[in-house]
């Protein structure tokens, strides 16, 4: 390994790590500064209902794509979205891994698997973009940031599937380019939008309480019966 | 600098977004990712699929893009990136006017739809909030937080009207009871239940007021009706004027405080019910010192535990029920109004989708009283229209005065031929009426004060006879007397009046005098509860005094004269004897 790759695998996302660590701690303190608010109102009529409840059950939202409207109507999203984000973990674990353990992705079946990942996250990339700019709603909400978020994680997705068997020796020009990626990915990120999962905790932390403060969460609705043909 | 070029308005809206901004707002505004998933869940979107500005997210952008100026350094530096852009102009602020009130109902479909937990609602009110600061806001709006504020309800209905009104319909309930104890009692001190209405039941429907005080009464309760502050709705919530929602509730706390009623009833409305049991704690930051329930509770206690019966065969028409969003979605109070139509009627039919995730009425919000946007509430109505026309009832119940105009203008709009009732109507409707009713009786304190003036005592006796007696001697002497007839509702009255005094009869069918007296005794809340106890079998006196519980303060047998009862009475109450014997 030449040491530039060694230098962009390590040293160069080691600064990259601890820059996006520094901001989002600024960013943290930030979003604290301001008061949260409290729920002063007698407990709610429902005696089931818990603060502890809602933030568990708001908490576990995403895990439950039957406990939102949208989320059933939507369950093609839904499921791009569990396979996106997943890859998208994979891909930071692997950026770790590959100068730290590298072992660990040495299997051929574990390089197939992420490669099936990277790939279907960059398809579903392109299709969400498709989206973006096809649908006028979303294409009137969309901002610059938006568009090149979801092209920056395309584009990283693309080029780790050719990163993933990191074999340096029969090239590094593709390493470099993941690693640089990599690097700028995590600069990038506490100033976009992808800095969603920073603040996750903390919207449906609050919404959770109070809704289960109310006893609106857990959700609780009467389902529709199926039409049934006599 | 963006801040120079900003009117004076302007500056003003941004300096109270600034004072408003909580932790939770904040996350709303900064956790959007621009999914689109919330986009379907907005009524107005589903009504105009080709206007994608009434996509949620659009327009909740109207007010992150002045969040990301002013307040957020990721906006400040790249304003263009992530669409931030400053208000400027007067115009600008008419603009995000007209999306704030005139595109959203604040129904909260939208938050509970965001998988981030994004409550646009919340932004939305506090766009609102600031606009309003600054006298930006549609006519009605101004019209109604002006007679909230000077007149103290929001119809503006005078005090004269109100009382002449709750006049008028309590001369209407003694006649149909045949009973001067069947009327609405006003600023009744000491009261169980504070009942407190929407100002549209006296101008338009004071049906609802009625039939509240037939259930009331029929269910023997001790409740009254406050002179003031008796407005439980409030502006504040669909205005986001903070103070204006903080002054409305203390306006309704205060004057149960005053008049140290025990619980404050609301009557059905949905808005009413949130800000009043739910933010007006919050707006005025102070926790209330008194349980808050909402009248359908009340009212299916009622049943359960068997003060007032129902039947509900006399309900006969199909009903579907509709939930109010700021019951359901903001309070999740959804499962007892649909427990208490199931004992009102024998066939309702759900709307889907339904509970916290319902359709609003679209009349939420304040709607209806921004006239300048009743066509695009119309046209968005097309989704409720829907809705309710796939329930094939003809009957549509609710909860929430506001959404029975709501539903009723979309019920006219769209022609369905349905009919809009709420719960007390059904209730009161399927009521039996008994023969006697119970009712806690107030003898008006007479000028010159008599012995037992000021003392509330409770008789209790299964023969009607006997009761009557007592209870006429001890009024003539200036007592209150609530009367029971068996031990269970003994008990219930001396948990809830607390008397000073409870003459007990021992043989009683179901619980028995003796049972009665041990339970007074073993509950610490009434335990030092004076009793005396008033039979015909003498022999049961040695089963009092072998309890082991404190002896009764007196023993009486039957048949007891006037004098011997009011000396009894005047010794346990420890009153001066007008012999002077003690
Ligand atoms: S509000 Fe929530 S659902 Fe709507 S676009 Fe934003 S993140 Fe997506
Ligand atoms: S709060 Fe209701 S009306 Fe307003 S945008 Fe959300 S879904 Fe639409």
């Amino acid at each position: 390994m030449s040491e530039s790759l060694r230098f962009v695998s390590d040293d160069l996302q080691l600064m990259a790590m601890s820059f996006m660590a520094l901001v989002y701690i600024l960013r943290i303190r930030w979003l604290l500064k301001f008061k949260a608010s409290r729920d002063r109102q007698a407990p709610s009529e429902n005696r089931d209902a818990s603060s502890f409840k809602g933030i568990v059950y708001s908490w576990a939202n995403i895990a439950m794509p039957w406990s939102m409207e949208s989320t059933r109507r939507m369950s093609f999203f839904y499921i791009q979205f569990v396979v996106f984000h997943l890859t998208m973990a994979a891909n930071i674990g692997m950026s770790i891994v590959i100068p730290y353990a590298p072992g660990l992705i040495r299997p051929m079946i574990v390089v197939r698997l992420l490669q099936i990942l990277f790939a279907a996250a960059c398809a579903i990339g392109c299709y969400r973009m498709f989206r973006r700019l096809s649908n006028p709603a979303m294409r009137l909400i969309s901002t610059p940031d938006d568009y090149f978020s979801l092209a920056l994680l395309t584009v990283w997705s693309f080029v780790s599937i050719f990163a993933a068997p990191n074999r340096p020796d029969l090239g590094e020009g593709l390493l470099m380019v993941y690693f640089i990626m990599t690097a700028f990915f995590l600069v990038y990120v506490p100033f976009s939008k992808i800095s969603h999962y920073l603040y996750y905790p903390f919207t449906r932390f609050y919404f959770g309480r109070t809704m289960g403060y109310r006893g609106v969460y857990p959700l609780k609705r009467v389902t529709q019966p199926k039409p049934t043909n006599r | 600098m963006a801040q120079n070029a900003r009117s004076r308005k302007a500056d003003k809206v941004v300096e109270r977004m600034g004072r408003k901004l909580t932790r939770q707002m904040v996350g709303s505004l900064v956790g959007c990712v621009h999914c689109g998933m919330c986009t379907d869940s907005c009524h107005y979107v589903l009504a105009n699929p080709d206007d994608p500005t009434y996509a949620p997210a659009h327009k909740a952008d109207q007010i992150r893009k002045i969040f990301k100026r002013n307040f957020d350094w990721t906006g400040r530096i790249f304003p263009w990136w992530v669409h931030a852009e400053d208000i400027r102009t007067d115009a600008d602020l008419e603009k995000l006017k007209d999306i704030v009130f005139g595109k959203c109902t604040n129904c909260r479909r939208c938050s509970l739809n965001c998988p981030m937990g994004v409550d646009f609602a919340t932004l939305n009110r506090m766009a609102r909030g600031a606009l309003v600061s600054v006298g930006i806001m549609p006519e009605g709006v101004a019209i109604v937080s002006k007679d909230q504020w000077e007149v103290g309800n929001q119809m503006g209905v005078l005090p004269q009207d109100y009382l002449e009104t709750l006049e008028w319909l309590s001369d209407e309930l003694e006649n149909e009871f045949k009973d001067p104890a069947a009327r609405i009692p006003i600023d009744k001190m000491d009261a169980e239940i504070v009942y407190a209405i929407n100002p549209r039941e006296v101008k338009y429907d004071p049906r609802t007021i009625s039939d509240a005080a037939r259930i009331f009464y029929i269910a023997g309760e001790n409740w009254t009706m406050p002179s003031e502050g008796w407005d439980m709705t409030n502006f504040g919530l669909f205005s986001g004027d903070d103070e204006l929602g903080a002054a409305v509730a203390q306006r309704v706390y205060d004057r149960v405080i005053k008049l140290r009623g025990k619980k404050l009833v609301l009557s059905e409305c949905g808005h009413g019910y949130r800000s009043t049991r739910c933010e007006g704690p919050n707006w005025s930051g102070k926790a209330v010192p008194f349980v808050i329930e909402s009248s359908v509770l009340t009212m299916l206690r009622y049943i359960k535990e068997g003060w007032i019966r129902v039947d509900k065969t006399k309900n006969k028409e199909v009903v579907t029920f509709h939930d109010s969003c700021n019951n359901a979605r903001s309070c999740g109070f959804y499962e007892e109004p649909r427990e208490l139509l199931n004992l009102l009627v024998p066939d309702f039919r759900e709307m889907y989708p339904n509970c916290a995730e319902n359709f609003c009425c679209t009349g939420g919000g304040g709607a209806m009283s921004m006239s300048e946007y009743t066509p695009q509430r119309l046209k968005s109505a097309k989704i409720k229209a829907d809705q309710l026309t796939a329930t094939e009832a003809k009957t549509v119940v609710t909860s929430c005065h506001n959404c029975v105009d709501g539903l009723s203008d979309v019920i006219r709009h769209y022609k369905l031929g349905m009919k809009v009732t709420q719960l007390v109507n059904l209730a009161a409707n399927a009521m039996m009426i008994p023969e006697k009713v119970v009712v806690p009786v107030e003898v008006p304190i007479p000028a010159v004060a008599l012995p037992l003036a000021g003392f509330k005592i409770l008789v209790v006796d299964d023969e009607p006879d006997i009761l009557t007696f007592l209870a006429a001697v001890l009024e003539d002497q200036g007592a209150t007397v609530i009367q029971a007839v068996d031990g269970e509702q003994a008990l219930a009255l001396t948990v809830r009046e607390k008397p000073d005094l409870v003459t007990l009869d021992l043989s009683m069918p179901g619980r028995n005098g003796g049972y009665v007296f041990e339970e007074i005794r073993n509950n610490p809340e009434i335990t030092s509860t004076r009793v005396c106890i008033i039979t015909g079998k003498p022999e049961l006196r040695r089963l009092i005094y072998e309890r082991p519980v404190a002896p009764p303060e007196g023993y009486l047998d039957k048949p007891v004269n006037e004098d011997t009862l009011l000396t009894s009475v005047r010794m346990i109450l420890e009153l001066k004897h007008p012999h002077g014997n003690a």
